[in-house]
């Protein structure tokens, strides 16, 4: 039925995509013979919209079907912040990250083999996706200088002099498990002033990417993603999609972003990757993000996201709704007894006639911020609300609403106030036909 | 599930102000305060427990003849005073509070506070559904008159043995920190009551009350907390997960446990009523003490983030009560701080750190 929808579309939308295609062809063509590259991963597109490059599709992958675009939610060091993975599973989840910086610190590469894997460390059945390390190597450890061999860094206990290449993070993540691997890239802020070490970085994450395909030992049952890097420079991010789609990895990450750039800026990276990338393979933009950021990559072409902001909010007692986020600490929701989101079905918000806990704003203010189990409470509710908003936007798109669905999003945060509406926004959805500050 | 409710948290954290004649001295979320004796009342009548604990004027330190003297007259007009506004004459049937009342017994011998045991045997007797007691020993002098009321005891035995001990004397409703303690320590408590099997003669080890997640031989352990064991951690995690949830610093580690320890004790009170209405419970618990060790095992780890009304007024001068874990980053930890709140710091050095395959030195 989706098939006919697409089938019956103009060809007119698709032609930014197609315009590309020889351009990767012909370097696919140039380029040397390289080691052939399966795919543990099917990805069935079933609709796109009519007017914006928002698509909802399906990923195949080992553990489980992820309708896609999905917001990722962030299990650092194998667990989600004090849920079990049953109340994991009960918001709907089908893919989550794991850190493999630190996972390679603890419990290690031995007790990974040991156990067999993440999924059986922490008794998780459905997907994971690990990251590289690269990022948390550059930003946590002190001196970590990145050389072509890969991050020399000092231990961070005994100060002795050490180095993590793109072999050894692919052989950790091969332990780990993890249904999509991310190669190591070389990372650096986007606001960084120096623009021939953004072009340097960009060349070696492409250099790297060959290394991490040559490494890869489970090609078959776990799914290796490239990641596009280039700062803000439009034409570096153009040659590295180039390169880097010509390697054909089952997936394909938009990497260096939500480091503080400019939200014009982050929309214009990911309007010029999306058009570059092909539109069989699953698109990651990494670190992203709030739900604005979110819905409106998603009408720039993007399918997945991670973000810790969503369960580190929660511990600090803040839930995310449709209005924006509620701060559950403040005084005013002392004697609040609305349910922290009218109509949401989290287990906490969901009613207790309808098998839900039934819990109040009130009640949410009483333990947030003191008692764990309020951390545990709203981390299930902020997950659950990224999860179902994501659904909510897949369906919009499957309806072609997707236009109507980001007027509502926004208008609902903003009160209805539309010169409240972000400028980034409103230009970023102007550049792919929708007209924010239009009547709905 | 039946609600009891108290004035203040078991047990409790002491604190510098004192309490007065109408009220007492409390640590909160907010900094400490003083919950008076008709405040409590009407949180009674407000929130409707199935149980209310009355309000007990307890010392911090052992009290001198004029404390007690002070403690049993407070005790003895708060409850006179509650039970007056909860089910006195005056108050409306309709208006009646359905909370059952325990009237607490204080910590203190029976000469001392005769005449506030007097009244609960006479005028207040059919006001109170039960007794709340402060030690162990009340219960050898509760009076013959009241012997019919649940005994709830608040008390922090610290090893299922003193638990038994304290049942043997006669308590019904226990309070058991122990549990608790034990989840936070890493310890996944292990006993069942009645106690496996008698040792046989010749082998003196006797069983752990519990195991220690902390230490090194659970790393690869995928075994579950406890043999056989029902409860929801054990069908679904094992050993190797929570001692790495423990060492990453994870709260799922702690809820784990306290999932795990719950269905222990749970299933130990449920021994403990069978073997009571078999008539075997005093041999049992000879049998029990004779099988387990005599102690809970010493936890080689932290326990969790405690937060500031979870843990006692500070001194002046007091060290440290976490050591710090950044080390050398500590140039940079206010800059982290602000970047990431979930940092990683590898407790190993560049050997172990290269034996574990992360890196490789140079």
């Amino acid at each position: 039925m989706l098939c006919h929808r697409l089938l019956a579309r103009p060809l007119a939308k698709i032609s930014y995509s197609t315009l590309f295609i020889p351009i990767a062809n012909m370097s696919t063509t140039t380029a040397p013979t390289r080691k052939p590259m399966p795919s543990a991963l099917t990805f069935d597109r079933h609709a796109k919209c009519s007017t914006t490059k928002a698509r909802a599709s399906t990923l195949h992958l080992p553990h489980g079907s992820v309708p896609l675009p999905i917001f990722m939610p962030v299990a650092t060091q194998a667990s989600l912040k004090g849920l079990t993975y049953d109340q994991l599973r009960e918001t709907g989840c089908m893919l989550c990250l794991n850190n493999t910086y630190h996972l390679g610190l603890k419990p290690g590469q031995a007790v990974l083999d040991a156990v067999g894997g993440a999924h059986k460390l922490q008794g998780w059945d459905r997907n994971l996706l690990t990251d590289s390390g690269g990022f948390q190597m550059v930003s946590l450890l002190k001196l970590a200088t990145v050389t072509e061999e890969g991050v020399r860094f000092l231990s961070p206990h005994d100060g002795s002099p050490m180095l993590l290449t793109p072999e050894h993070s692919i052989s950790l993540q091969n332990s780990i498990g993890s249904d999509i691997i991310m190669q190591l890239d070389d990372v650096i802020a986007t606001t960084s002033p120096d623009h021939a070490r953004i072009k340097e970085a960009m060349d070696r994450s492409v250099r790297w990417l060959d290394r991490c395909i040559e490494e890869h030992k489970y090609p078959e049952r776990q799914n290796l993603f490239c990641i596009i890097q280039g700062g803000l420079d439009l034409e570096l991010r153009k040659q590295c999609c180039e390169e880097m789609v010509a390697r054909d990895t089952p997936g394909i990450a938009i990497g260096g972003l939500s480091g503080g750039e400019a939200k014009e800026e982050f929309c214009k990276v990911v309007h010029t990757c999306t058009e570059l990338l092909p539109e069989h393979k699953p698109r990651y933009v990494m670190g992203v993000g709030y739900p604005e950021d979110i819905v409106v990559a998603v009408a720039l072409g993007a399918d997945m996201f991670d973000c810790v902001w969503p369960t580190r909010t929660a511990r600090f007692g803040d839930a995310i709704v449709s209005s924006g986020t509620l701060k559950l600490s403040h005084k005013s929701f002392a004697d609040d007894f609305r349910p922290v989101e009218e109509g949401c079905t989290c287990i906490c918000c969901r009613p207790t006639d309808q098998g839900g806990l039934g819990l109040t704003r009130a009640y949410m203010h009483h333990i947030t911020a003191k008692e764990t189990v309020g951390a545990h409470l709203l981390t299930i509710h902020n997950v659950h609300y990224m999860l179902n908003m994501m659904g909510k936007i897949r369906q919009a798109i499957i309806d072609d609403q997707y236009p109507a669905f980001l007027r509502k999003f926004f208008s609902d945060i903003y009160g209805g106030d539309k010169s409240k509406f972000p400028e980034w926004a409103v230009g970023a959805l102007w550049g792919v036909g929708v007209d924010l500050l239009a009547d709905s | 599930m039946p609600l009891i409710l108290g004035p203040r948290r078991f047990p409790p954290i002491p604190c510098p102000p004192a309490n007065t004649s109408a009220s007492i001295a409390l640590l909160t979320s907010v900094g400490f305060t003083q919950l008076s004796a008709h405040d409590y009342v009407k949180a009674i009548q407000k929130l409707r427990p199935d149980i209310a604990v009355g309000m007990v004027d307890l010392a911090n330190k052992q009290p001198g003849s004029k404390r007690r003297g002070k403690m049993v007259d407070r005790t003895h007009a708060w409850t006179r005073d509650a039970l007056e506004q909860l089910y006195g004459d005056a108050v409306a049937e309709k208006d009646k509070s359905k909370s059952a009342y325990f009237a607490p017994v204080l910590p203190l011998d029976n000469a001392q506070q005769s005449l506030y045991l007097d009244d609960l045997e006479s005028e207040f007797r059919w006001d109170i559904s039960g007794l709340a007691l402060y030690q162990s020993a009340s219960l050898g002098f509760v009076p013959e008159s009241l012997a019919n009321l649940p005994r709830l005891l608040f008390s922090e035995p610290e090893t299922p043995q003193a638990i038994l001990r304290d049942i043997s004397l006669g308590a019904d409703l226990l309070t058991t920190p122990l549990l608790g303690a034990s989840s936070d320590g890493g310890i996944a408590m292990g006993f069942v009551f009645p106690a496996p099997a008698p040792l046989t003669e010749g082998k003196s080890e006797r069983l752990p009350l519990g195991i220690d997640l902390w230490t090194g031989d659970h790393t690869t352990d995928t075994s579950p907390l406890g043999e056989g064991c029902e409860c929801y951690t054990c069908k679904n995690y094992h050993r190797a997960y929570i001692h790495h949830l423990l060492h990453a610093k994870e709260m799922t580690a702690w809820a784990l446990l306290q999932v795990h320890n719950f269905h222990v004790m749970d299933t130990f009170f449920a021994g403990v009523r069978e073997s009571i209405q078999r008539g075997s419970f005093e041999q049992d618990v000879q049998t029990f003490s004779r099988v387990y060790a005599s102690s809970m095992p010493e936890s080689s780890g932290e326990g969790p983030r405690l937060r500031g009304y979870q843990l006692p007024a500070n001194g002046p001068n007091q060290p440290r009560r976490m050591p710090k874990v950044y080390g050398l980053l500590d140039h940079a930890i206010q800059k982290y701080a602000e970047a990431q709140s979930e940092i990683a710091t590898p407790d190993t050095g560049a050997s172990g750190l290269e034996e574990h395959g992360f890196a490789e030195k140079l």
